[in-house]
């Protein structure tokens, strides 16, 4: 094992793991919503005021994160109602399904699967067409991630992950050792020893340390 | 797994060398080996023949199908059948690059079997991915690879299993209700 910890993936659930960093990353991105009821002294919080005493006025638009939207929508209580960003609705629903490869999703996510997935705890009507669109276009771009990850070896790799999701990336970095360690072998370079990432790493970070 | 583990494993592997020294045979953990007569073939592991060709020791007698003849025909069939075909031996690849690299002097017409041997590889894999997309593609549950050897499955192992893993999340969110499971660590 040349990595330094063990990282954990990211759910793709309904359920974030508490443990993944991509996960914890993606709940922190906007979600459009309304607030259902008045909320009292809470602008600071949902960043819509400088002052706690400000309030939010019911029926009001706002921006806020995911962890914060799951915790406050209640189908009960109804103290705020969320909306889906544009890049789940309808029209980009169509976009994905005529050609998902062109679609740059590192711009519009960069965590579309993961997101998406989290946004069917909403009870939205659209749930199950967007389990299906997320699901299709993962399908529809393996293909692409898989050829491009498999044969592109000592090349600059920015441009092919530049349109890809967290997750695609992750996947491709997969790919991508496979084809190195491969190609390392079949070189002979596997046999010499390197030092571990480990002490590289160690080594650096004594240094900034000597440096701040 | 790492390539050079897969070699490792590959090590293991019989092949047929000629010393050139005499030696009573030797107990190992692994199995007994020898007796060693000058000019007389034994069968030993790839990892005793490397050695022992490095040091000048013995003469080494490639495996039957190291042969550009047979190659060619492995070749050929590989790129006319859909399926994988059965290889010659589960490590042909690693034994391939082992015995080439240390023992190029025994094995005749050596660049040509390099060549040979790199297209079928090269063949596998454009099918592996061919088959593993259309696997994707059709969002079945299972498949049946045959004939696959460890080096192949090892290169597009971790990612194909990955990515699977992923579709299967991803689907199971189709179905509400049923997918929320609890942490996995």
């Amino acid at each position: 094992m040349s990595e330094a910890y063990f990282p954990v993936g990211p759910g793709l659930g309904m359920e974030e793991n508490f443990l993944s960093l991509d996960d914890i990353l993606m709940s922190q991105e906007k979600l459009p919503g309304r607030a259902e009821s008045a909320l009292p002294r809470l602008a600071v919080l949902v960043g819509q005021g400088a002052s706690s005493a400000e309030s939010v006025p019911e029926g009001s638009k706002l921006e806020i994160p995911l962890w914060l939207a799951k915790g406050l929508h209640d189908s009960k209580r109804r103290i705020i109602s969320v909306e889906l960003p544009k890049i789940y609705k309808e029209a980009w629903r169509t976009v994905f399904s005529a050609d998902a490869n062109v679609v740059d999703l590192h711009k519009m996510g960069p965590y579309y699967y993961g997101f998406g997935s989290q946004l069917l705890n909403f009870e939205n009507p659209e749930n199950p067409e967007i389990a299906q669109t997320i699901l299709q276009t993962f399908v529809a771009r393996f293909r692409r991630i898989m050829d491009s990850s498999q044969n592109a070896y000592n090349e600059d790799t920015s441009a092919l992950v530049a349109r890809l999701d967290e997750l695609e990336r992750a996947l491709f970095q997969v790919g991508q050792k496979g084809l190195n360690d491969f190609q390392c072998w079949e070189k002979g370079q596997a046999s010499q020893i390197t030092a571990s990432s480990l002490v590289q790493n160690y080594g650096k970070r004594k240094l900034t340390e000597v440096d701040g | 797994m790492e390539p050079a583990e897969v070699e490792f494993l590959a090590e293991k592997e019989l092949v047929t060398i000629v010393p050139n020294f005499s030696l009573d045979r030797i107990h190992l953990i692994g199995g007994d080996l020898g007796p060693f007569n000058p000019g007389l073939p034994v069968e030993v592991p790839v990892w005793l023949a490397i050695n022992l060709k490095q040091r000048q020791k013995c003469r080494l007698i490639p495996p039957e199908w190291m042969d550009v003849g047979k190659l060619e025909e492995i070749r050929d069939q590989e790129r006319k059948e859909d399926t994988f075909t059965p290889m010659p031996s589960p490590y042909y690849m690693e034994l391939t690059k082992l015995l080439l690299n240390y023992a190029s002097d025994n094995i005749p017409r050596a660049d040509e079997i390099r060549t040979l041997v790199k297209d079928t590889w090269d063949t596998r894999m454009a099918k592996l991915r061919l088959s593993a997309d259309s696997f994707v593609r059709q969002q079945e549950a299972h498949a049946k690879l045959d004939n696959l050897t460890l080096m192949e499955i090892n290169t597009t192992g971790t990612f194909l299993t990955q990515a699977l893993d992923h579709m299967y999340k991803l689907r199971t969110n189709l179905q509400p209700g049923e997918g929320s499971h609890s942490q996995d660590f």
